[in-house]
């Protein structure tokens, strides 16, 4: 079954870890299971390379959501983990200060075989993209 | 194309963890590697276990990245589905004659794209999801193989070719024979591993006739991510089960199996599984009868703490006999010893039989070394060289030298490729001299 | 300003040009997986259209002799000089075609691998424009990042072909003998004047039965013999510096204070005793001493810490000798440490079962020198008293369960097992057995953890033979109090027997013996020289247990024996064979090759806030140091590429954007964002 795509592209970049996120998105392919097209992987090392201007100045170019699919608990980098989720805690207010819906950004851990997790987290995205609509949207309505 | 003769300094046979260990230990120092393994795709028992204890890690996560590292190593050449049939000594060392058996998939242009699989339509249990779902007669062995090639059971084929029509590359090849080749060697690593208890090994249990007593292993592939069903449950009836109980020893520790040692893994294992399915069925009530807990690793009795933090029944008990009533579930005949050795009758929904490690491989008649009372690859200076068998030249790595678990499986992999490493250094004039003709000792103690 | 640690980078010997990037696209069909759903013709004629690109090729399968020596002739004839190719997970090729790239002559690192099969055909085999749409979307983001790729090239760090073993025990021993074996020079140093660790003091070993010292002595003469290893005794580590394949190690010896021509003499006109370790205090032994019949080396030493004043008179031959400790202290170079500092036997705290309270109670480790010190046929006696009744308690300082054991001086109670104390508790009561057929002997215990190879015959004969096993549930110790006079054996072992119903038992016993567990040596000022980490239990952590475990976080610093946690002597030679294993994958190139994605700092725009120290997790990997700019001395930050491990911490954390980590840069990542979300129209390429 074709997936439905809305009209405009909602687009959902997914940071996924090499070590996690990203094998475990190779593990759904190697499943051949199925999910929306809107959905584009980068590889990262650690998450925690990213600041929080990133997020905030990806989401201004158009990206609707962002998945940061990280190694949680068994992340290769000592601190990489919580300092990731320490950093992306300090975006979501000012995410809110730009007029932004929180949800558009989520931070969870993916294994390298977490097939149905992964699957999870693009379709739950998705659907908070149909309700909240695209990031312009929110972006052009706040004073930023 | 396998080659008719290729010349390495060391022949792993085995590439389960502890040879895959040996393997990467000894071509990280330089050393020219061949790895044999007769299953297609390396990988050993790790690869189908869930996640492992005592860091709950997910078992693929730590596995896959060996299994990568083994293919891709420019100092290792990997054969899968292929046997050591013979050895000789010359001189040099070994030369082993090794068996390259038919995938009659061309290896070379077969990009493990499943469509062979697709296309095939017969179905075969799986041995790797311990027969609960099922393989293709065409099919690549699992989704994370290595090497990530199909092949074709050929003993379940029907020859409709089917599979022939669906492959893009063109790889099917029926015509594949048996190729025999020789792999010269200066030193061997034997890492061939352990198998289970067999199903039928106890009577008492049940011999493997009902439906919800079940293995470990099987345990195992229920609860893993990639597993047959995606969730726990029972076989008879696909029902989630309220009540597991988990019986150790059985297959260890046992005289009338003929297996008196401990096999080190299960209670470990055991409680790591009531974990696991506390996490997935927060509801059920687990129990495990045991003789003695034997979490003995670093950081296993904290484990085993947790365990019973978390409200897993432990009960010290010798389970005598499993039945089964009209509606499968099996009933556990216990002698309950904490409550005065009075023996009792409880219901469960499903029973896992704590299986323990047996000997798998015999070396003798190929290798020349002679295996222990216990089935498993004699080491005579058990504890000074716990590495080093009968043979010179040939090493022993992991379980293939008794029952241990995984971690001590890595460390023995490393001793054994330093063994191997000293023996091709001592052996190899033309590189450099260890012995020395000196023999002054520079010890300093000063006055 | 160049970067002192960084500029360890050897210049390439690649083309590493700075000329205008020539990118070459390389769609794969892999089969029909990629091809049958994403038009590849398509994607290849929309990439052409982008900056830069100036090849864009498909093949059937890319990763094929053909579709290498075909990027292989792009590089060399057509000028390309960067490569995308889109094929299938990078984690099957991206290997693979470094080697095409590299062996065009161009960088490895000026390739981009992008998944297109795993991440894009396969799970989307049902929209196949949408599917060539992301495709499309995925590589030109690929394209954008290889716009900015920089040369990289390994870190190659020299490495010294050599060695340090930390401690002098059997697994010290076995490590510096196997990297010896290796080709590796060795320095060997032991604390205390003698070397042989607690291995020497054990008499037969578990499961063969064979003499301890008839192990221990030949791997003791194969290290003092090999002219590869070099062994300082009554040595410590009092310094550290360096790196991986270059640390310097400060070394502080001892004097032994006599020599050979004096030792003996000395050791006669020796007259203060003090008690011997080396029998657990059983004994004493003289301020001038050797620690046991046979050790190596043979010169006695002086006991310094029982001469507070550093020095030692003594009457030799009518004549006052002045022997004096005048600790030396050298340097040495090595490439990595191997730390083998063991473990010590838990002591038990006062009135713990009885110990120190009532003379009768003795550990495991004291009782086995005590059967060594009473000869075969003579009766066993304790302090003159004939024993005719023993209990042995198990799990004593090991299994401790908070709130019911009292914990250590650091608060904590070691809630772990020791792993070999059942079996040798079993193994001496086998020997008793043997020896004294009449004694009766009572085993308390939890659990019975023979687990090892040829173990449970030790615990299958001790029931056998007229052993007496109890039951105890670990919140619920068992005591050892005094007998009321009058009784026949003067200590009463209290404990509630699970193999009886739960019974309060007391049973008489004339001698108590407590299997006591391990606990790491005490080496908090290696720790913090090493910078190694101990875990909870205090034993040295290794990376992961599965992974690297016998490395620590440091690199080039391993493990080997019970430094790392409680292990019998097998399990002891393993791991330090294991270690040496790892020393010799690091040291026997002569270079140690580290990944090049580690952090950058470009010093025009970092101010030396220090925000990136703060957040690093790892030592030394980055820190202010003084430059001098512009001629002034400023504060800026280094990387020292060898302690980092590239997470990219500090790039997120710098308040300027002045780090960077190579290979993964911010500005890659904004370029492949800026292609996921360009309007593809404005380039000319065909929209929807």
């Amino acid at each position: 079954m074709a997936t439905e795509q809305p009209s405009e592209e909602l687009k959902i970049l997914i940071l996924a870890t090499l070590s996690g996120g990203y094998a475990g998105a190779d593990s759904v392919g190697q499943l051949h299971a199925d999910y929306a097209t809107n959905t584009y992987i980068l590889p990262v090392e650690c998450p925690a390379l990213f600041p929080k201007e990133f997020y905030l100045r990806t989401f201004k170019k158009g990206i609707d959501g962002i998945i940061i699919m990280y190694s949680g608990t068994d992340c290769p980098y000592k601190g990489g983990a919580e300092r990731t989720a320490e950093i992306i805690n300090e975006t979501y207010p000012l995410m809110k200060e730009r007029g932004m819906d929180t949800r558009r950004l989520r931070l969870v851990a993916i294994c390298t075989v977490c097939t149905q997790p992964f699957l999870k987290e693009v379709t739950q995205m998705n659907n908070v993209l149909q309700e909240i609509g695209p990031v312009r949207q929110e972006l052009s309505v706040s004073q930023d | 194309m396998v080659q008719e003769k290729i010349r390495v300094d060391t022949l792993v046979v085995g590439g389960g963890i502890a040879g895959m260990q040996s393997a990467l230990d000894l071509a990280d120092q330089g050393y020219q590697v061949a790895l044999v393994e007769r299953d297609p795709s390396i990988g050993g028992k790790m690869i189908q276990l869930s996640k492992v204890f005592p860091t709950l890690d997910c078992c693929s996560c730590i596995t896959t990245p060996k299994m990568s590292a083994v293919a891709h190593h420019e100092n290792i050449q990997l054969f899968t589905y292929c046997e050591i049939q013979a050895i000789e000594e010359n001189d040099q060392g070994f030369v082993s004659n090794a068996l390259q058996k038919p995938r009659y998939v061309d290896v070379d242009t077969c990009t493990g794209c499943r469509q062979c699989e697709y296309a095939c339509p017969i179905d075969v249990p799986h041995p790797f999801d311990r027969y609960l779902g099922a393989h293709r007669a065409a099919y690549v062995p699992f989704s994370t193989a290595v090497p990530q090639k199909a092949l074709i059971d050929m003993e379940n084929c029907i020859l409709c070719g089917k599979c022939q029509r669906g492959c893009p590359a063109n790889s099917i090849d029926f015509t594949q024979k048996e190729q025999p080749f020789e792999i010269e060697s200066r030193a061997i690593i034997l890492a061939t591993g352990f198998e289970i208890t067999p199903p039928d090994a106890k009577k008492e249990y049940g011999a493997g006739q009902f439906h919800n007593v079940v293995d470990a292993l099987v345990m195992e592939r229920l609860l893993a991510p990639t597993g047959p069903y995606g969730h726990v449950l029972r076989p008879s009836d696909g029902k989630e089960p309220d009540s597991i109980a988990y019986v150790q020893c059985a297959g260890s520790r046992d005289k009338t199996l003929g297996v008196e040692y401990c096999s080190r893994v299960c209670c470990m294992y055991a409680i790591k599984q009531a974990m696991l399915i506390s996490g997935a069925l927060p509801l059920a009530d687990i129990t495990i009868y045991y003789m003695d807990i034997r979490t003995f690793g670093k950081g296993y009795d904290q484990f085993y703490q947790t365990a019973q933090a978390m409200g897993i029944e432990f009960v010290k008990g010798k389970v005598a006999r499993i039945n089964e009533d009209e509606n499968q579930n099996p009933v556990v005949r216990v002698e309950m010893i904490d409550e005065g050795s009075k023996v009792v009758e409880r219901m469960h929904d499903m029973v896992v039989l704590s299986v323990g490690m047996l000997p798998c491989y015999d070396p003798q008649p190929i290798f020349g070394v002679r295996s222990a009372e216990d089935g498993f690859v004699l080491t005579p200076s058990i504890n000074m060289a716990p590495c080093v068998t009968e043979h010179p030249g040939i090493f022993v790595s992991g379980t293939a030298a008794g029952p241990m678990d995984i971690v001590d499986s890595i460390v023995l992999a490393g001793a054994a490729s330093a063994e191997a490493a000293a023996y091709l250094e001592a052996n190899d004039g033309n590189r450099r001299s260890v012995k020395s003709t000196t023999n002054a000792a520079r010890v300093t103690a000063h006055a | 300003m160049p970067d002192k640690e960084t500029s360890k980078l050897e210049p390439s010997q690649m083309k590493t040009d700075t000329e205008e990037p020539r990118i070459g696209v390389y769609t794969c069909y892999c089969g029909g997986n990629i091809g049958f759903v994403i038009d590849c013709e398509r994607v290849a004629d929309e990439l052409g259209k982008l900056p830069n690109v100036v090849v864009t090729r498909t093949d059937m399968s890319m990763c094929s002799d053909v579709g290498q020596t075909m990027i292989e002739e792009d590089i060399r004839e057509h000028g390309v000089n960067r490569v995308v190719i889109g094929a299938c997970a990078p984690s099957l090729h991206e290997q693979t075609f470094r080697g095409t790239v590299s062996r065009a002559g161009l960088n490895p690192y000026f390739y981009h691998h992008v998944g297109i099969r795993e991440q894009d055909s396969w799970v989307h085999s049902h929209d196949h424009e949408g599917a060539t749409k992301k495709a499309i979307r995925l590589m030109s983001a690929g394209i954008a990042k290889a716009r900015l790729l920089e040369p990289l090239e390994p870190i190659k760090l020299s490495a010294e072909k050599h060695a340090l073993v930390i401690g002098g025990g059997v697994a010290g021993l076995r490590s510096a003998w196997d990297l010896s074996r290796r080709g590796l020079k060795v320095t060997l140093v032991e604390k205390s004047p003698f070397l042989g660790g607690h291995m020497a003091q054990l008499e037969k070993t578990f499961p063969s039965g064979e003499e301890a010292g008839g192990l221990l002595g030949p791997l003791i003469a194969n290290v003092v013999s090999d002219p590869n290893i070099t062994v300082h005794t009554y040595s410590e580590v009092t310094g550290v510096r360096g790196y991986v394949g270059d640390f310097h190690i400060q070394i502080t010896q001892q004097s032994r204070g006599v020599d050979d021509t004096l030792g003996e003499a000395a050791m006669q006109a020796c007259k203060t005793e003090v008690q011997d370790e080396f029998n657990y205090g059983l004994t004493n032994r003289k301020l001038v001493y050797k620690a046991y019949p046979g050790c190596y080396p043979s010169t006695p030493a002086v006991d310094w810490d029982h001469c507070p004043d550093g020095y030692l008179e003594l009457e030799i031959d009518g004549r006052q000798i002045k022997l004096e400790n005048q600790p030396k202290t050298f340097d040495i170079n090595t490439g990595a440490v191997v730390v083998a500092t063991g473990f010590q036997p838990y002591t038990p705290l006062k009135g713990e079962y009885g110990y120190l309270e009532h003379p009768e109670v003795l550990t495991l480790p004291q009782f086995i020198r005590l059967l060594t010190l009473i000869p075969e046929g003579k009766e066993l006696q304790l302090n003159g008293h004939r024993v005719h009744n023993i209990g042995f308690v198990h799990c004593v300082g090991s299994r401790q369960i908070e709130g019911i054991h009292e914990a250590q001086e650091d608060g904590q109670v070691n809630n772990y097992c020791s792993r070999v104390c059942c079996t040798a508790t079993l193994q001496a009561i086998n020997e008793l057995r043997q020896r004294y057929p009449d004694l009766n002997i009572v085993d308390i215990y939890e659990d019975i953890r023979t687990y090892g190879r040829g173990h449970e015959e030790y615990y299958a004969e001790a029931s056998a033979n007229q052993v007496l096993f109890m039951r105890f549930h670990g919140e619920e110790p068992a005591e050892v109090v005094r007998a009321t006079d009058g009784d026949k054996s003067p200590l009463l072992i209290r404990v509630k027997d699970y193999l009886t119903w739960g019974e309060e038992i007391e049973v008489p016993v004339d001698m108590v013996v407590l299997a006591v567990g391990m606990m790491p040596t005490s080496i908090e000022d290696l720790i913090r020289l090493l910078k190694v980490s101990p875990g909870t239990d205090r034993f040295l952590l290794e990376v992961h247990p599965k992974l690297r475990p016998v490395e620590t976080a440091v690199p080039g610093v391993v493990l080997a024996g019970t430094a790392q946690g409680p292990m019998n002597i097998k399990e002891s030679i393993a791991a330090a064979s294991a270690a040496a294993s790892k020393v010799a994958v690091l040291l026997s190139r002569g270079k140690v090759e580290l990944e090049p994605f580690v952090a950058h700092v470009d010093h025009e725009l970092c101010t030396g806030s220090g925000e990136c120290v703060e957040v690093c997790a790892y030592e030394d990997a980055i820190s202010l140091k003084p430059v001098s700019m512009d001629g002034k001395e400023v504060e800026k930050a280094l990387v020292t590429s060898a302690n980092c491990v590239g997470c990219g911490v500090c790039v997120s954390a710098c308040p300027n954007l002045a780090i960077d980590l190579q290979g993964w840069t911010l500005k890659q990542y904004d370029a492949m964002v800026d292609a996921l979300v360009m309007d593809m129209s404005a380039i000319g390429v065909k929209h929807e």
